[in-house]
């Protein structure tokens, strides 16, 4: 067959046609709930996004395959936004109209975008490790839900991690964070700073210009800093870039640590070997151990169900999709409880997921509660460290520092009570 | 046939110079138009929310930068940076208590002065060098957006754009944003439509065939490269505005980065340059093509029982994408706007296949 224009055309036309039919047969039936997945599989978070998906749809594979949630059955549909905003509005506003009652962009800038929408249309935005750290304000922010330490969360844990280690004072000690130099990467400043006035420490920082592919002119100044703690923050590239110049520059690894973004294969990039020690923060316990996971690979992997290769099971951000799937299914239970006949609307499924009370997953995180005015879950989480095979944790869950994390926390929410709707 | 342009004959010049001189063209425009006006109340909310309020906006801004890469000749791949100060500016004055109409205008207004700053770069230099010095302009702005917590809102990034009216009509739910930018969208491809036919339009299509030439035909270079970039400038704030008060509700420095710049310069090429009709089609394909792919890819799946890894699931329609716009550059060069003609020339003349020019 010969391609023509008249083919090209009539082709195209008839393919966008023919895509429009179907848009309200997914409506909601009884007995489901109706989750919607846009997410960035094809531009900037696909380091992340994969292994997140894939342990995601195990799980609600898992809990389904077990016959659902006291009767309801949970349905994700997945897609692709590719961090285009338009492209996740389009995705948001078609959920709605398919009548989900839940969204999980995994995206910053798109929930940043989102957020005036979910709170005009009551429905739920999950934003673990994403979106506004102020959303944690549950009373501000009613329907954003991050349920997962945020990243002022996490440079108070690894601050408190490093006074421990420390024996017990900071006083006089140097840390140094190299980071993005986007709203992202500075978010963590005015914790560090507030905590250095605090604790007695001098602190300094590095920002890099985004995406952070040549960090070379940065670390030579780290290294000349003589930090005793050094905290690195990025994403994506910058992440294992950043690590690479550490070596380079032949810092103590024992004493380097990132947030929650450093996984399994970044230490493949690097060099197994050369990372050994570094640390990151951990929401949930990574590895195929905590008995979840062992439940997905028998039930769900096992059965040749999985949503994607078997070697991505118990990797960190694998994990990490469990623990956000497990947390929104723990918070469909907790709805059926308090209304077991529905019906399935936004409002319903929040008051299930804000009743969230010492959640645990069998062990994979620590203790969550979920209350209408924290949405954070606590803010607990651990620290571990990379010992060449795989993220051994060095310490126990704990929290900290969560007076100064809240007070950042009060003081945007309030901004943005004060201007927004 | 329904084109026939036999026994029309116009008798005055005003009706030859008309914008639309064919009945039938006229009755398309009036139709189009009655289908904008009647669509929230035949149409699902999804396709006004996600696919026509998009368009529109879109449109509307790609208009203003087909207007210098069009219509002057003056290659800019910092428009989307442009949009941005428009957007930021409006919003900053919103916040501030301006109603919406006079903070639409002071978006567009900072725009043109920022832009006409940078496009007098383009008094000196052309074609790729001019590309550069505008792809500088981007970088400056997001740069400058970035680093100042006054203009980017704080560790947050995010600035809420608060309940505005736009003539007496609050900016909420799912019709008045709409309608809101679908009165300035008109506005706008009036206006386009319309200034290729005063001197100024002629004298940037002087300036776009040869700048020197036209200087020598008494066209001052100088004063009309600027006034191109002043005007593209002004349009690119004003829909700024628009875009951040109709659509996002929200703003923050990535969405005016260097992908909407791209986006932009991709729908106006695609559309066909220099076309007003076209990036309104160039718009719907570099828009909406990735979306419709990415449920047709999902809908086969789907029907069919293909499990499709979910990463090839999500590339596969990118692929598409890719061969789409090549395949619509490689068959018509001109530009999706040049389609359309050809679809019209040939019933202007149905049943025959040509007629005498």
């Amino acid at each position: 067959m010969k391609l023509t224009r008249r083919k090209l055309v009539a082709g195209t036309a008839l393919a966008a046609l023919a895509t429009q039919f179907p848009v309200r047969m997914a409506l909601a039936q009884d007995k489901q709930v109706l989750f919607s997945f846009p997410q960035d599989f094809t531009k900037i978070y696909t380091f992340v996004t994969s292994e997140y998906s894939q342990g995601q749809r195990d799980y609600i594979s898992l809990v389904n395959g077990r016959g659902g949630i006291n009767g309801y059955k949970i349905v994700a549909e997945v897609s692709d936004h590719a961090n285009d905003q338009p492209r996740a509005i389009e995705a948001y506003e078609r959920a709605k109209s398919q009548g989900a009652v839940l969204i999980d962009p995994l995206s910053t800038p798109v929930a940043r975008a989102l957020v005036p929408r979910v709170l005009e249309d009551k429905i739920n935005m999950i934003t673990a490790f994403s979106g506004r750290s102020d959303a944690a304000d549950g009373t501000v922010f009613p329907y954003v839900l991050p349920m997962s330490p945020n990243y002022w969360t996490q440079a108070g844990l690894l601050v408190d991690y490093f006074k421990q280690q420390d024996g017990g004072s900071l006083q006089g000690k140097t840390i140094c964070f190299v980071h993005i130099d986007t709203p992202f990467g500075k978010e963590p400043l005015p914790i560090f700073e507030n905590l250095a006035a605090r604790e007695g420490f001098t602190f300094k920082a590095f920002p890099y210009t985004p995406p952070g592919n040549d960090q070379s002119a940065i670390w030579p100044q780290v290294r000349r800093a003589r930090p005793d703690w050094t905290v690195f923050w990025g994403a994506a590239v910058g992440q294992t870039v950043a690590l690479t110049e550490a070596v380079r520059n032949g810092l103590d690894m024992s004493r380097v640590s990132s947030s929650v973004w450093l996984s399994e294969s970044d230490m493949d990039v690097v060099g197994r070997d050369q990372t050994v020690g570094v640390m990151k923060v951990e929401p949930c316990a990574s590895g195929r151990d905590p008995k979840v996971i062992q439940d997905i690979l028998a039930e769900v992997v096992g059965k040749g169900q999985g949503a994607g290769p078997e070697d991505k099971v118990g990797t960190s951000y694998y994990n990490y999709g469990v623990m956000m799937a497990a947390l929104m299914l723990e918070g469909v239970r907790r709805a059926t409880e308090i209304a077991p006949d529905g019906p399935v609307t936004g409002d319903w499924l929040n008051a299930g997921l804000t009743s969230i009370t010492d959640f645990t997953a069998e062990g994979l995180i620590p203790p969550t509660t979920v209350t209408p005015e924290d949405h954070q879950g606590g803010g607990m989480g651990r620290i571990a460290r990379w010992n060449g095979e795989k993220f051994e944790p060095a310490t126990d869950w704990y929290q900290a520092n969560q007076d100064v994390v809240w007070e950042q926390i009060h003081k945007y929410s309030a901004e943005f009570k004060a201007t927004g709707k | 046939m329904f084109f026939r342009r036999a026994g029309i004959s116009h008798t005055r010049y005003q009706q030859e110079r008309q914008l639309w001189p064919l009945p039938i063209d006229r009755l398309t425009v009036l139709a189009v138009l009655a289908f904008l006006i009647a669509a929230p109340f035949i149409l699902d909310r999804l396709y006004i929310v996600s696919y026509l309020l998009p368009l529109i906006i879109w449109s509307s801004a790609a208009l203003g930068l087909n207007l210098l890469m069009g219509g002057a000749g003056q290659i800019h791949l910092g428009y989307g940076a442009v949009i941005g100060i428009g957007a930021y500016t409006a919003v900053h004055m919103m916040r501030a208590g301006i109603p919406f109409e006079l903070a639409m205008i002071g978006g567009g207004l900072a725009a043109g002065a920022i832009g006409i700053v940078f496009g007098a770069s383009a008094l000196r230099i052309k074609g790729l060098y001019l590309a550069m010095a505008t792809l500088a302009m981007q970088y400056i702005v997001d740069f400058v957006i970035v680093q100042f917590p006054a203009i980017s809102g704080g560790s947050q990034a995010s600035l809420q754009v608060p309940p505005v009216s736009f003539l007496g009509f609050p900016i909420q739910g799912d019709r008045t944003p709409y309608y809101v930018a679908l009165f300035i969208c008109a506005m706008i491809t009036l206006f386009m439509l319309n200034v290729r036919r005063t001197s100024f339009g002629r004298a940037l299509v002087a300036i776009r065939e040869k700048d020197y030439a036209a200087s020598i035909i008494g066209v001052d270079p100088f004063r009309y490269k600027l006034l191109a970039f002043w005007v593209s400038s002004f349009v690119g704030g004003l829909m700024g505005a628009v875009l951040a008060t109709c659509y996002y509700r929200a703003i923050s420095p990535d969405q005016f980065h260097l992908d909407l710049s791209i986006q932009l310069v991709a729908m106006v090429i695609v559309g066909g340059l220099g076309s007003v009709l076209g990036v309104f089609f160039g718009v719907s394909l570099i828009l909406f093509a990735p979306i419709l792919l990415n449920q047709t890819i999902a809908l086969v799946a789907d029907t069919t029982g293909l499990t499709l890894p979910m990463d090839l699931r999500a590339h596969l329609p990118l692929m598409l994408y890719g061969g789409l716009i090549m395949g619509f550059l490689l068959l018509e060069p001109l530009g999706l706007a040049k389609i359309y003609s050809n679809i019209r020339n040939y019933f202007l003349v149905w049943p025959f296949r040509h007629s005498r020019q």
